[in-house]
C-alpha cells in the first residue's frame, strides 16, 4: 500500500508479523532491547502491548470516512460533528483518545489543510498513523508558507477565487477536514460515499471524486 | 529571543514533498503501542517526549527519521527518568544484535 | 534517579480541563503573538511571533506544556485560543490569494492586545 494510493487505505486487519523475513536492523534491535527491559522492569506486559496494537489498528482512515459520509447524508449529524467531533465519533462507536477534535468544513469559498509544523500531531483515532508526507520535514516546512504549491505537488489545484486556510496543529486540538461532497454522487449510499473519502482528503491534500 | 528549536521548521525552505510511503513495520507498530502505554500509564508525558526530541543535536535531528526519533527520544527520556538503565540498555542491544534473532522477546 | 513508584506524580496525557476562568480575549479581538524569549519547550513557532491576527475561537483550558515538558503538572491550566492570521501578514512575499489565512493555537501568555508594544 503506497502512502499516496487514495482509495486503498481502508485496511482493517489485526496486527500481523508480515515482515518476519526481514533482517534484524539496529533500529529494531534497539526497540526489542527497550521492550524487554520495560517488560522485565514491570512497566508493561507483552499482553498489554499486543492489546494496545489491536486498539491502534482500529484507528484508520476508514473511521473519518464513515463520519464524513454520514455527515454528507445527514445534516443533523453534520451539525453535531461540527459542534463536537468526539461525541460524533462516539455515536458511530469510535473511541477517540484525543483530548479535543475539531472538524473544519471545506466550502466553495474556502479550502482547508492541516499540518503540524513542530512535530506530527494528527487525529490518529480517526486516521491511523500519519503518512510519510505528513511527518516529512518538507511538508512541515512548506505547507504554512506556500500551500498552493504544496497542493499542486499532490495534484490538487485550488482556483485563485477559493481562499486557502492552513491549520497548524501545534498544540492541543486535532483537526479533521470535511471535504465537500463531489457532484455526481447523488445516488450513492453511506458506504459507497465513505469509499470515496481517502485519508489525504481528510488532511486537505486531496479532493474526493465521484466514481467514473 | 530564545534560540529557535530544531523542530521549529515552519516556513523554512525545503525540497519536494515525499509522496511515496510504506507500511509500518511490525516493530514500529509495537513501538507506537509501547509509547502509548507509557503515556496512558503516566510514565511519560507527551511534552516531555517532545522536549527530548528538541534537545537532540541539530545535525542528528536533520538526518533523523520519524520512527528513529520516536525510539531514541523514548530511550533518552526513560533513562533520564530512571525507568531504564543506560548501560543495561546498550548491553541488551549488543546482545540482540550479536544473536541476530528476534527470539529474545 | 526517580523510582518507578513515583509514576503517579506525572499528569495524564492531554486533556481539556473545565474551569470557571474567563478567557482574556473574545472572538474577533485583534491580538499580537509575542516572543516571550522563553528557552526550552514551547509550542509557539517562531514564524508567527510578532505577527498580528484575530481570535478565531477559545479552545478551552489546558495544562501548560512548557511545564509538563519538565515533569511538572502544568497547573493551573491556561487558556488556549486559535488565532487567525492573514498569510500576507506572516510572509511579506506570500504568493497565494489575498484571502488566504493561517490558523494556529496560541496560549494566553503568548498574546497581547494588538497595538501594545512588541516584546
Amino acid at each position: 500500500m503506497s502512502t499516496h494510493d487514495h482509495n486503498h487505505d481502508h485496511d482493517d486487519h489485526a496486527p500481523t508479523r508480515e515482515d518476519d523475513d526481514l533482517e534484524l536492523t539496529e533500529g529494531e534491535a534497539r526497540f526489542l532491547a527497550l521492550k524487554s527491559l520495560l517488560i522485565e522492569g514491570g512497566v508493561m506486559t507483552a499482553d498489554e502491548i499486543r492489546a494496545r496494537m489491536e486498539f491502534n489498528e482500529r484507528g484508520s482512515p476508514h473511521q473519518a470516512a464513515r463520519m464524513i459520509a454520514r455527515a454528507w447524508l445527514d445534516p443533523d449529524y453534520k451539525a453535531r460533528m461540527l459542534a463536537d467531533t468526539k461525541a460524533a465519533a462516539a455515536e458511530l462507536g469510535i473511541e477517540a483518545t484525543e483530548a479535543a477534535l475539531v472538524t473544519i468544513e471545506n466550502t466553495p469559498e474556502r479550502h482547508n489543510m492541516v499540518v503540524c509544523t513542530l512535530c506530527s500531531c494528527y487525529p490518529r483515532s480517526l486516521l491511523g498513523e500519519p503518512p510519510a508526507f505528513y511527518v516529512s520535514k518538507a511538508y512541515r516546512s512548506r505547507a504554512v508558507r506556500e500551500p498552493r504549491k504544496v497542493l499542486r505537488e499532490f495534484g490538487v489545484e485550488i482556483p485563485d477565487a477559493v481562499d486557502i486556510a492552513v491549520h497548524d496543529s501545534n498544540a492541543d486540538l486535532r483537526y479533521v477536514i470535511m471535504p465537500m461532497r463531489p457532484a455526481g454522487t447523488e445516488g450513492l449510499n453511506e458506504e459507497e460515499l465513505a469509499a470515496l473519502i481517502a485519508r489525504d482528503s481528510v488532511v486537505g491534500c486531496a479532493l474526493p471524486v465521484a466514481p467514473a | 529571543m530564545a534560540d529557535k528549536l530544531t523542530t521549529d521548521i515552519g516556513g523554512d525552505p525545503a525540497g519536494p514533498i515525499p509522496l511515496e510511503g510504506r507500511d509500518q513495520l511490525f516493530w514500529e507498530k509495537q513501538m507506537i503501542a509501547a509509547f502509548n502505554l507509557l503515556q496512558v500509564k503516566g510514565v511519560v508525558v507527551t511534552d516531555e517526549f517532545r522536549r527530548t526530541v528538541e534537545e537532540m543535536p541539530a545535525d542528528y535531528y536533520a538526518g533523523s527519521t520519524f520512527y528513529g526519533r520516536r525510539l531514541d527520544g523514548m530511550v533518552r527520556l526513560l533513562i533520564e527518568k530512571g525507568v531504564i538503565d543506560a548501560d543495561a540498555f546498550e548491553a541488551r542491544v549488543r546482545e540482540i544484535l550479536e544473536s541476530g534473532t528476534r527470539d529474545h522477546v | 534517579m526517580r523510582s518507578k513508584h513515583e509514576y503517579g506524580k506525572y499528569s495524564n496525557p492531554e486533556r481539556v480541563i473545565m474551569s470557571e476562568t474567563t478567557p482574556s480575549y473574545a472572538v474577533g479581538d485583534r491580538v499580537r503573538i509575542l516572543d516571550i524569549g522563553k528557552p526550552g519547550h514551547v509550542r509557539t513557532p517562531t514564524y508567527v511571533r510578532h505577527k498580528i491576527g484575530t481570535i478565531e475561537r477559545f479552545c478551552g483550558m489546558f495544562e501548560n506544556p512548557e511545564d509538563k515538558a519538565y515533569g511538572r503538572w502544568g497547573l493551573p491550566p491556561i487558556p488556549l485560543y486559535r488565532v487567525q492570521l492573514k498569510q500576507g501578514d506572516i510572509w511579506p512575499d506570500y504568493d497565494g490569494g489575498p484571502g488566504d489565512v493561517l490558523e494556529i493555537e496560541i496560549y494566553d501568555h503568548w498574546l497581547a492586545p494588538a497595538g501594545e508594544a512588541t516584546r
